[in-house]
């Protein structure tokens, strides 16, 4: 067992690491964050690299990388808490249209695909219901057939919503199956939903470089990509969002690290270093050590995911949960340890605080994996009748 | 990264696998007479270590003559594994074969490896570590036991304490003052110390768990001689060669720690449906959140740990190693006091006789050493600021 970062992965981190310092300073997120600037230069030279290519097969002109190497790009997104839709679409639209197009191969789904390596689409996984990341949830409803499917429902907490090109929507289909999957004839479907035929409200939310939205469809047209019985595939398809998110929390935790450590190294007082005080030195300790071992796991969830080991549903909410009490502790302490200074504004920590939390609330916080974990582990409280 | 070992690395393990399921201590005669304390080998500990030692099993890592096959480390772990799962002890005297023999090994002289190093790999001779005293704990190198040479010998006078297996073990690896004048850690060496030599007194610690089987000991020396060839290494270069043997240990001992909370937190989930049946929904909820809250801190120490043995492996800085030390002990102590958390008094129980199953509490209590000794969980953190994140020393 190997649970180390090989050459290709690590140069592929640097690499990625260092074109976002070039190319996403903190100015850029301010400039977002006060409505000042676009991040559209950023994102045009995230498509020149082949970014969003990153995880999509070879045969529809992907770069065929693993989910590891999805992770990487999910974690150093977090880093310097980017506004793009990069990471919806390469860590959840990305992953269900893959996952569909295994059990369904459709040109119509390889076609999506390959649109989406050259940059030519933008995607985003519409599944949440009323603030709720669960497949269970859903009461968006699809019906009709063939070209005459349409979707309704309301969808909550979608990543991008209010940027991306399309939505892939997890929703119940009601009424007769469509034929070319006759024997599929119970359980979610998945659907093609363009933004220009959803309402989109985006949402006024603490990180407005995430562009979080509500999207409803009324009626709204739709391709169906996999009509009934796709539970497996979304399930799937949800566990590489969740350690994705995950990762990308732990991104901008291990930023936060730094730069507080960074801060402690030159500011005095009582004429010393303040990093020279044990009560501080100690702190540090600590959150390394939860930067460390919250990496630790989601690059494990993130392998087990990418060998599909029987391990990796359970590793997906462990690590989620890791990453998200990660979370708690950086930005609790990291605020803490700069001082007032951190509280201000003008000071670009906050915007690396409001990406963590923000990340460890989408796809379900920690809390919510904990009870996921609880269901798996057989500790589910059995209600008296 | 991947999750599976190589092919090489596995036939290894089946390789070992078939040896142990031969030779392995039965479960009756490990039962039957327990080891005392990390000083104390009875006879099946004693056997246990030859055969592993014939076989090339002791250490894998070292050449035949030293009781190994020239492992690599993905081996090595590997071996660690089964016997853990196994849950036949290595060795009953782990600083005796895990620091001591390697530090003669390295430094010692060709009739110290012979005599004493050679002893501690037959499974004849088991040693203990003199290092802490009354006023040198977290601060070793303050030490102030002396050994003041005359002609051929060493005349020792002082005190040691904590000193783990003293009362059962054959010789002490002790560390001693030989220049008072030098800097303090550039003044100490080490000399070997044969327990049995006029003038040492070892005298129990009792510690809050089972005290009648006491594992700490007071050791008190009163003009002790022994002959100047029992010097390890240089004189005065004590304080390094303690880096080295250390260093060791490291590579390997976050392993030992990861499987034990692993093993309580195995434990915990196997009781967990039962103890759950006793309890109102209410307090099922209550008790299902802390056990997962652990079972992922369980399974963070795992990828923490084995993250870390990859990069050494591959020979690059290992920080995990530094982390783990504190993370482990503090983890383990923690899930002591939740796996006691819901049996009422029935956690209270004192249980009879040694390494037979601990009462729950007493498991709790008995965690409360790890994150002492062998470097507090204080000194694990400015270890970890200074030298991993460089903060400034003051």
């Amino acid at each position: 067992m190997d649970l180390e970062l090989n050459d290709d992965q690590i140069d592929l981190r640097d690499n990625v690491r260092a074109v976002l310092a070039r190319e996403c300073p903190a100015s850029v997120v301010r400039g977002v964050y006060e409505s000042t600037g676009d991040a559209s230069a950023l994102r045009k030279q995230m498509v020149e690299l082949g970014w969003p290519a990153l995880g999509i097969p070879e045969e529809y002109g992907g770069l065929g990388m693993g989910f590891v190497e999805v992770g990487i790009l999910a974690e150093e997104l977090g880093r310097v808490s980017a506004p793009t839709p990069l990471l919806a679409t390469v860590s959840q639209f990305v992953p269900l249209l893959v996952e569909v197009l295994r059990s369904a191969p459709t040109s119509k789904t390889g076609e999506l695909l390959s649109e989406v390596a050259t940059g030519a689409r933008t995607g985003s996984l519409a599944l949440a219901e009323k603030g709720r990341w669960s497949p269970d949830s859903v009461n968006t409803t699809a019906s009709g057939e063939g070209d005459s499917v349409t979707v309704t429902g309301t969808k909550t907490d979608v990543l991008a919503g209010a940027e991306v090109d399309s939505f892939a929507v997890v929703a119940r289909p009601t009424g007769p199956a469509h034929p070319a999957d006759a024997d599929r004839s119970d359980g979610l479907g998945v659907y093609l939903v363009e933004r220009a035929d959803a309402e989109v409200t985006a949402s006024k939310v603490i990180d407005p470089a995430l562009g979080l939205a509500d999207v409803s469809f009324d009626r709204a047209p739709a391709k169906p990509l996999l009509t009934g019985d796709a539970d497996g595939e979304i399930a799937r398809a949800v566990e590489q969002a969740v350690v994705a998110m995950a990762l990308h929390t732990v991104g901008a935790c291990r930023r936060i690290f730094e730069v507080t450590l960074e801060y402690a190294k030159v500011r005095e007082q009582y004429d010393r270093k303040i990093g020279s005080f044990q009560a501080l030195k100690h702190r540090f300790a600590d959150m390394y050590l939860a930067v460390e071992k919250a990496n630790a796991i989601c690059y494990f969830a993130a392998l087990a995911v990418a060998e599909d080991d029987p391990r990796r549903r359970e590793a997906c909410h462990v690590a989620k949960v890791a990453s998200g009490d990660c979370q708690s502790l950086l930005a609790e302490e990291g605020l803490q340890l700069h001082g007032g200074i951190g509280y201000t504004w003008e000071n670009d920590l906050h915007f690396l605080l409001k990406r963590a939390k923000v990340a460890d609330v989408l796809c379900g916080s920690a809390s919510w994996h904990r009870a996921r974990l609880a269901d798996l582990l057989g500790l589910t409280v059995e209600v008296a009748p | 990264m991947k999750l599976r070992f190589d092919e090489g690395t596995e036939a290894f393990r089946a390789e070992f696998l078939q040896w142990l399921e031969l030779n392995r201590p039965s479960v009756e005669e490990m039962a039957d007479d327990p080891a005392r304390s990390s000083g104390h080998s009875p006879g099946w500990t004693r056997a246990w270590t030859r055969r592993m030692f014939d076989s090339g099993w002791l250490v894998p890592g070292w050449p035949p003559h030293l009781g190994g096959r020239n492992a690599g480390p993905l081996e090595t772990l590997v071996y660690l594994e089964e016997l853990n799962r196994a849950e036949v002890p290595r060795t009953t005297n782990p600083q005796g074969l895990g620091i001591v023999a390697p530090s003669l090994v390295d430094y010692g002289t060709e009739e110290q490896v012979e005599q004493y190093a050679m002893g501690l790999l037959r499974g004849e001779l088991t040693a203990c570590l003199g290092m802490s005293e009354p006023d040198a704990g977290s601060d070793l190198a303050s030490l102030k036991t002396r050994a003041v040479i005359d002609g051929d010998r060493f005349v020792i006078n002082g005190q040691k304490v904590w000193t783990s297996g003293a009362g059962y073990a054959d010789f002490c690896f002790l560390f001693c003052r030989t220049d008072p004048d030098a800097p303090k850690h550039r003044g100490i060496s080490i000399v070997l110390l044969p327990l049995n030599t006029e003038g040492v007194t070892v005298r129990p610690l009792r510690e809050i768990i089972h005290p009648d089987y006491p594992d700490l000991s007071e050791v008190f020396l009163d003009d002790v001689v022994v002959p100047v060839s029992n010097l390890v290494g240089e004189l005065n270069d004590g304080w390094k060669m303690a880096g080295g043997s250390l260093a060791h240990e490291r590579s390997m001992v976050w392993l030992m720690s990861v499987m034990g909370v692993e093993s309580a937190m195995a434990e915990l989930l196997e009781t967990a449906p039962g103890m759950m049946a006793s309890l109102s929904p209410r307090e099922q909820v209550i008790a299902a959140d802390d056990i997962v809250g652990f079972y992922v801190e369980t399974q963070c120490a795992r990828a923490l740990g084995y993250r870390g043995f990859a990069r050494f492996v591959k020979g690059g800085n290992a920080p995990e190693q530094a982390l783990m030390k504190m993370y482990a002990s503090e983890l383990r102590r923690e899930l002591g006091r939740v796996t006691a958390q819901w049996h009422g008094g029935g956690a209270l129980a004192v249980s009879e006789g040694r390494r037979s199953s601990l009462g729950l509490i007493e498991d709790y209590f008995a965690t409360f050493g790890s994150t002492i000794s062998a470097g507090s969980s204080e000194i694990q953190r400015n270890i970890i600021a200074e030298r991993i994140l460089n903060l400034p020393r003051g």
